[in-house]
């Protein structure tokens, strides 16, 4: 039984935006002739999850035991007007963000990584197994899996492993084996590694790793983001930031998000799409991965070997590999499907922002609101300053997600701050 | 009556075997016959359906067909195609005018309204003028408003999906599918496809409202196996089913 007073602003329902998208989503297609990727899905999700990947229910229940877990890891998060930047800024609306660093793990990923894992423990499987980037997903991975009393296995991007080693101890410390992918550990991983030893690998290898070694170790694999059923567990960042405004008296004019894969911007932004056209939404990525403006929006694989799916989506190519660049959880070449569609439709603006521009809004923000955000969330606290920039004198109410605290990316500022 | 629904590529397994199916097929158990038109993508079919059109592809045979077109018409067999759009857009007239002179009732397009939502509206009002059946193609991932919008584009029986693909199983809803769909469309003639596995599935989509099912990929096993008394006894079993 929960009993937190902050309950009321909880979210009893994920929020699925497939029946409310003004055409109908492209379903996942097979990548090879002979064999069936989408039947694969059913060997390495847990039931519930594939379920919920392809459902068509606008509301899900939050199991209990979910919910319970929602709020240990620190939910509801905050929403926080952000009253000195606005002075900074000299701006005459208003700026809120969303903290999803408040989290125990410090990003929006344990929303997802706590129903996958419940749902992976209730099947009585031997464990978890995923890839992460910028090692958010394998942290949350890595607690998820530690509450339920399931062992976790996460292949870290080996350019991420190597610039990030603190993420390595922190998924240590919530017991994960984590290994830099491409790894000896799959057929994959060993043949990556023997053809390109050089390799900073990539999330696709990482997607590819990670399935392999659910296979052959009857492990469920843990959906960081580009599926559905991740932006839809994540709607609780947008729902709870819906109930918050109102509870506030407020009105979101505008959204932004920064995108990865989609999962934390989608979850923040579609609980706000059944409401009509009225609130702007913008996601931004980085120019170092330009998915939506060089991108083409057409089927293609989620992971380097072709092992799952192809999926339709804003896409710059499955072997795209970025510059090792300071934001390892937006290196992704894709975006999920849904997210695609609401770009290609118009409903959702995109924006870019450089590395520079980056830094200079995580400094600004840092020294404004105390917050040293992720480098992922720096994209859109930087789209949100170009914003207010160019309607410095407007009165909107502009919201960020901040979907994670900096405080493991600090060697993106260097030596000299 | 309850709909039964067989479907065959046209080609597969090659041209005799597959008139033989055809020939024994108890016409007086189906109310319809789909056809798949090979095509160069099946992308919404799943691996068994697929691997008969790259196989129907090579032969394909129209001399072959249409003493059975005219063989199912004279039985009251309502003949339907089914046809991905990117393979006839470009020859659409030529298409259609090719099944309306083999007397075939509509079309079944998978693509149309996924891969070509801002062409769809205009294909079905031409089809309409035509006097050409467009039977609505729905999955469980077609928005609410879009259902409604198309289906109500045609008076024709609905075609819905129960899995993203042919022959795959995912995990669904069978009693949540079949309110959503006869919330959203009262009344309508809703025909299941896609992904039936057991006759218990069929029982219960039919006690749901359904005014049938459409059968591809366990027939096609049995096709493969050349399972002749199988293949019967399977069709004669669901019209056992279909009218319990």
């Amino acid at each position: 039984m929960i009993t937190s007073v902050n309950r009321d602003i909880m979210p009893e329902n994920w929020y699925n935006v497939v029946p409310d998208l003004p055409e109908p989503l492209a379903p996942p297609r097979d990548s090879k002739q002979d064999f069936s990727s989408i039947n694969l899905l059913n060997k390495i999700l847990p039931k519930e999850v594939l379920k919920q990947e392809f459902t068509f229910r606008r509301y899900e229940k939050i199991p209990d035991e979910v919910m319970e877990q929602y709020e240990q890891i620190g939910r509801p998060t905050p929403l926080i007007r952000a009253r000195n930047l606005e002075k900074h800024l000299g701006y005459r609306g208003k700026i809120f963000y969303k903290y999803e660093g408040a989290t125990a793990t410090g990003s929006h990923k344990i929303n997802t990584a706590i129903p996958q894992a419940y749902y992976a423990m209730k099947e009585g499987v031997n464990g978890v197994t995923t890839e992460t980037g910028a090692g958010q997903w394998g942290s949350a991975t890595a607690l998820a899996a530690s509450l339920y009393g399931l062992p976790a296995q996460i292949f870290m991007v080996r350019i991420s492993f190597e610039q990030k080693p603190l993420r390595k101890t922190v998924m240590n410390l919530y017991n994960g084996n984590v290994v830099p992918s491409p790894s000896t550990l799959t057929e994959y991983g060993r043949k990556i590694l023997k053809e390109h030893p050089d390799t900073p690998g990539t999330l696709g290898i990482g997607i590819s790793e990670a399935v392999e070694y659910a296979l052959d170790h009857d492990y469920r694999y843990m959906v960081a983001s580009v599926m559905n059923v991740s932006l839809t567990h994540q709607s609780v960042i947008g729902q709870e930031t819906k109930k918050q405004l109102e509870i506030l008296g407020e009105h979101a004019d505008v959204l932004i998000g920064c995108v990865g894969g989609g999962s934390n911007f989608g979850g923040f932004t579609f609980p706000f799409i059944p409401d009509g056209d009225e609130t702007e939404i913008i996601a931004t990525t980085a120019d170092e991965v330009p998915k939506f403006s060089r991108g083409d929006y057409k089927y293609d694989l989620v992971d380097s070997a072709g092992v799952l799916p192809e999926l339709r989506m804003y896409s710059l190519g499955a072997d795209f590999v970025p510059p090792t660049i300071y934001a390892g959880g937006l290196r992704y070449h894709g975006a999920s499907p849904s997210l695609s569609l609401l770009i290609n439709r118009g409903r959702i603006k995109s924006d870019e922002v450089t590395e520079s521009e980056v830094k200079d809004a995580l400094r600004t923000f840092a020294n404004t609101q105390g917050i040293i955000a992720a480098p992922e969330s720096g994209h859109a606290i930087a789209t949100a300053i170009n914003y207010v920039k160019a309607h410095r004198n407007e009165n909107k109410t502009i919201v960020v997600n901040v979907s994670g605290h900096g405080m493991l990316d600090l060697s993106i500022f260097g030596e000299k701050q | 009556m309850k709909k039964l629904i067989p479907y065959f590529t046209l080609g597969y397994p090659d041209n005799s075997r597959l008139c033989r199916f055809l020939d024994i097929l108890p016409v007086e158990k189906i109310n319809y016959i789909e056809f798949g038109f090979p095509s160069d993508d099946p992308r919404y079919d799943g691996p068994v359906i697929r691997k008969t059109h790259s196989v129907g592809n090579s032969n394909f045979s129209d001399s072959v067909y249409s003493k059975y077109f005219d063989y199912f018409y004279k039985n009251h067999i309502k003949m339907y195609s089914l046809s991905y759009f990117s393979d006839i857009k470009d020859r659409f007239d030529e298409f259609i005018a090719y099944l309306q002179k083999n007397r075939f009732s509509g079309i079944i397009i998978p693509d149309l309204i996924i891969d070509y939502f801002s062409e769809s509206r205009g294909v079905i009002e031409d089809l309409n003028k035509r006097g050409f059946e467009y039977i609505p193609f729905f999955s469980p991932a077609t928005p609410d408003s879009i259902i409604k919008n198309v289906a109500s584009l045609t008076d024709s029986w609905i075609y819905y999906g129960l899995q993203p693909s042919t022959g795959i199983e995912i995990p669904y809803e069978l009693d949540y599918t079949t309110e959503r769909i006869n919330t959203l469309l009262p009344g309508r003639e809703i025909t299941y496809g896609f992904g039936i596995k057991s006759d218990e599935d069929i029982k219960n989509l039919m006690k749901n409202g359904g005014s049938g099912v459409a059968i591809g990929t366990y027939l096609v096993k049995m096709i493969d196996s050349g399972d002749e008394k199988g293949f019967v006894d399977y069709i004669n079993r669901m019209r056992g089913v279909l009218d319990a």
